[in-house]
């Protein structure tokens, strides 16, 4: 049951590796299989609402001996919503037509290692999906082939690589420190070790997941980056990909290690705050619509750090719910912005209204989450100011690049093809349903968190 | 044996380091696999007993860690697929600029970026050309660098 999803994709993925993605049947292949995947994924997020954390040892090992797979509710909510990303922009690229044979697979092959890492109970093994993902982006990133799209993929894979090696690093340091690898063992271990290597490892941890998600200090990759890929691939990129990064942290910080992630608070309130005003004062000064949407990206991080920094069973919902909503968010921005239409143009003012935090879009959730925990932080005063600060930022570039881009005379408008446009319609409407009726995205989130802060405590 | 081992590991991830700073694209790539193969002798230096090869039968003696063992295997193999797909992209980016001196390259992101701006600039000419060819501005953008460096080429 838990291994279907991960099997038809990797099947899948294997299949149209050797088959030609840019004909319209291979595609629809693809969708197709993306498409079961995630129904599978979504009836095994059922069943795990019902029974609780599932386990499954590979290879018919006893328990504790094998390498397992385990899905809580944490990883079935990032499962879900990477396959959705990623079944908007493949449907989407369909629709515009793909031009390079590897693209339908390399989408499923970053299905793989995204499920995978959701769904895995071992640290190694995380690390292993977690290269299978960054692999699939390498290839995607050099999606379209022109010289511009080629320097933006050799940065990125350059200081992702880098990225990941430290993150290796820190899981062979686990792994001596706490002498296990399965991440239950790990937990276990961890409050009976001595702290002073588990700072440094979960300052390594902290880093790689930093590079991956474009936090401030770490970010001087990403807006190189966005500037040149092609729309669809942005949209993978900042609605898929970054949730390893977000993940991650929940999943090492939150769950491994609870105490480090404390500790490490003041750094992380730091370091998200720099990012909020950082990322919204590059936005506003951005002319490409691209990079606007890149500096956003960094912007928005920084909410989520000073959620996770916050902490408790509040702080972690809250970061889980964010982390969310902003990657719907920003694969109907990256999507939206590369077309034209009216259509298109109302679709990316909900996306938009919902990074400002504007009711009753969905971003407007993610800022009410953000008050909520902030009430409980040290200095109330001071998150609650920093999220009215960012949010009237967003307002601000997010409407400077609507009017940018769709505020254009009627004669020198032509709608884009109405399928990639009824893609981003979707998207937005989507966004509208969670802003109504957020009741299932909250009791989902704080069941997730409830999990893992309730298995901190000894 | 873990101080040297730990040198070890020093001195090639700051060798690697230096190599990735440097100015040329393969330098940067021997610079990367030289941090991940510091990567890998880290793990197997994470190991948590030393002794005789983990092999059946075993012997009374006590064995060397086999976890880690596989874990490096593992490493190697992933960094060893990343390398070709590195070297790949480095020559398709000397192929299409001509050069594999990360100046020229950004040079060509300068100009990338001054036309940009030129074309994100509000006036209403700037606006008919973007709603023209709005599908795919930055590939549009492209073309114009594109044909820059074949007339260096020439």
């Amino acid at each position: 049951m838990i291994a279907l999803p991960l099997g038809i994709l990797w099947f899948g993925a294997v299949l149209l590796g050797v088959l030609d993605g840019t004909r319209r049947k291979n595609a629809m292949l693809s969708i197709t299989i993306l498409l079961l995947a995630f129904g599978a994924t979504i009836a095994l997020g059922f069943d795990i609402r019902q029974h609780g954390p599932r386990e499954f040892v590979l290879g018919g090992w006893e328990q504790g001996v094998g390498i397992a797979l385990r899905v809580d509710t944490l990883g079935i909510i990032f499962a879900v919503l990477s396959q959705a990303v990623l079944l908007a922009a493949l449907i989407f690229e369909t629709a515009r037509g793909i031009s390079a044979r590897v693209f339908p697979a390399m989408v499923l092959f970053m299905g793989v290692g995204l499920t995978g890492v959701f769904f895995t109970g071992d640290a190694f093994n995380f690390y292993v999906f977690f290269e299978i993902a960054m692999i699939a982006a390498y290839v995607l990133s050099s999606y379209g082939e022109t010289p511009r799209q080629l320097r933006s993929a050799f940065i990125f894979t350059v200081v992702n690589l880098l990225g990941s090696v430290l993150f290796l690093i820190s899981i062979a340091a686990l792994y001596h420190t706490t002498g296990r690898l399965d991440m239950v063992g790990i937990k276990a271990q961890v409050p009976l070790v001595d702290e002073n290597p588990l700072i440094l490892i979960a300052t390594l941890m902290f880093v790689a997941f930093g590079v991956k998600l474009g936090l401030f200090p770490f970010h001087f990759w990403l807006p190189a980056v966005y500037t040149g890929i092609r729309a669809s691939v942005a949209a993978i990129f900042s609605g898929a990909l970054t949730n390893i990064g977000t993940y991650g942290l929940l999943r090492f910080g939150g769950d491994l290690l609870p105490r480090e992630l404390e500790q490490g608070g003041a750094v992380l309130i730091v370091l998200g705050s720099i990012s909020i005003v950082y990322g919204g004062v590059q936005s506003i000064s951005r002319r490409t619509p691209n990079e606007v949407l890149a500096y956003s990206s960094i912007g928005q991080v920084g909410y989520i750090m000073i959620a996770l920094a916050i902490g408790g069973e509040l702080g972690i919902t809250a970061a889980i719910i964010y982390a969310v909503i902003n990657s719907l968010n920003k694969t109907l921005l990256f999507l939206s912005v590369s077309m034209q239409g009216w259509l298109v143009g109302a679709a990316f003012a909900v996306g938009a209204f919902s990074v400002a935090g504007v009711p009753p879009f969905a971003g407007f959730l993610g800022k009410l989450v953000m008050f909520q925990a902030g009430m409980a932080a040290d200095r109330p005063w001071a998150v609650i100011l920093l999220v009215f600060l960012g949010g009237a930022l967003s307002f601000l570039y997010m409407f400077q690049l609507y009017r940018r881009r769709f505020w254009i005379p009627e004669e020198q408008r032509e709608a884009s093809a109405m399928l990639p446009q009824a893609v981003v319609v979707v998207m937005g409407l989507g966004l509208l349903l969670v802003g109504v009726y957020p009741q299932p995205l909250i009791d989902l989130a704080g069941e997730a968190s409830h999990t893992i802060t309730r298995q901190a405590a000894p | 044996m873990i101080l040297l081992l730990s040198l070890t590991v020093a001195v090639m991830f700051g060798a690697g380091a230096y190599l990735l700073l440097k100015y040329d694209l393969l330098r940067m790539v021997i610079g990367m696999v030289l941090i991940s193969n510091a990567a890998n002798l880290f793990i197997m230096a994470a190991g948590l007993q030393r002794g005789d090869a983990p092999i059946y039968p075993l012997t009374d003696d006590t064995v060397s860690d086999p976890l880690v063992q596989a874990m490096t295997l593992t490493a190697i193999v992933i960094s060893f697929s990343i390398t070709a797909l590195v070297l790949s992209m480095a020559y398709r980016v000397y192929t299409s600029h001509a050069s594999v001196d990360i100046r020229e390259i950004s040079q060509a992101e300068e100009v990338q970026a001054e036309t940009d701006d030129q074309v994100g600039l509000p006036d209403p000419h700037a606006l008919g050309k973007i709603s023209r060819e709005e599908e795919d501005v930055p590939d549009d953008q492209d073309m114009i660098v594109e044909g820059e460096r074949r007339e260096v080429r020439r």
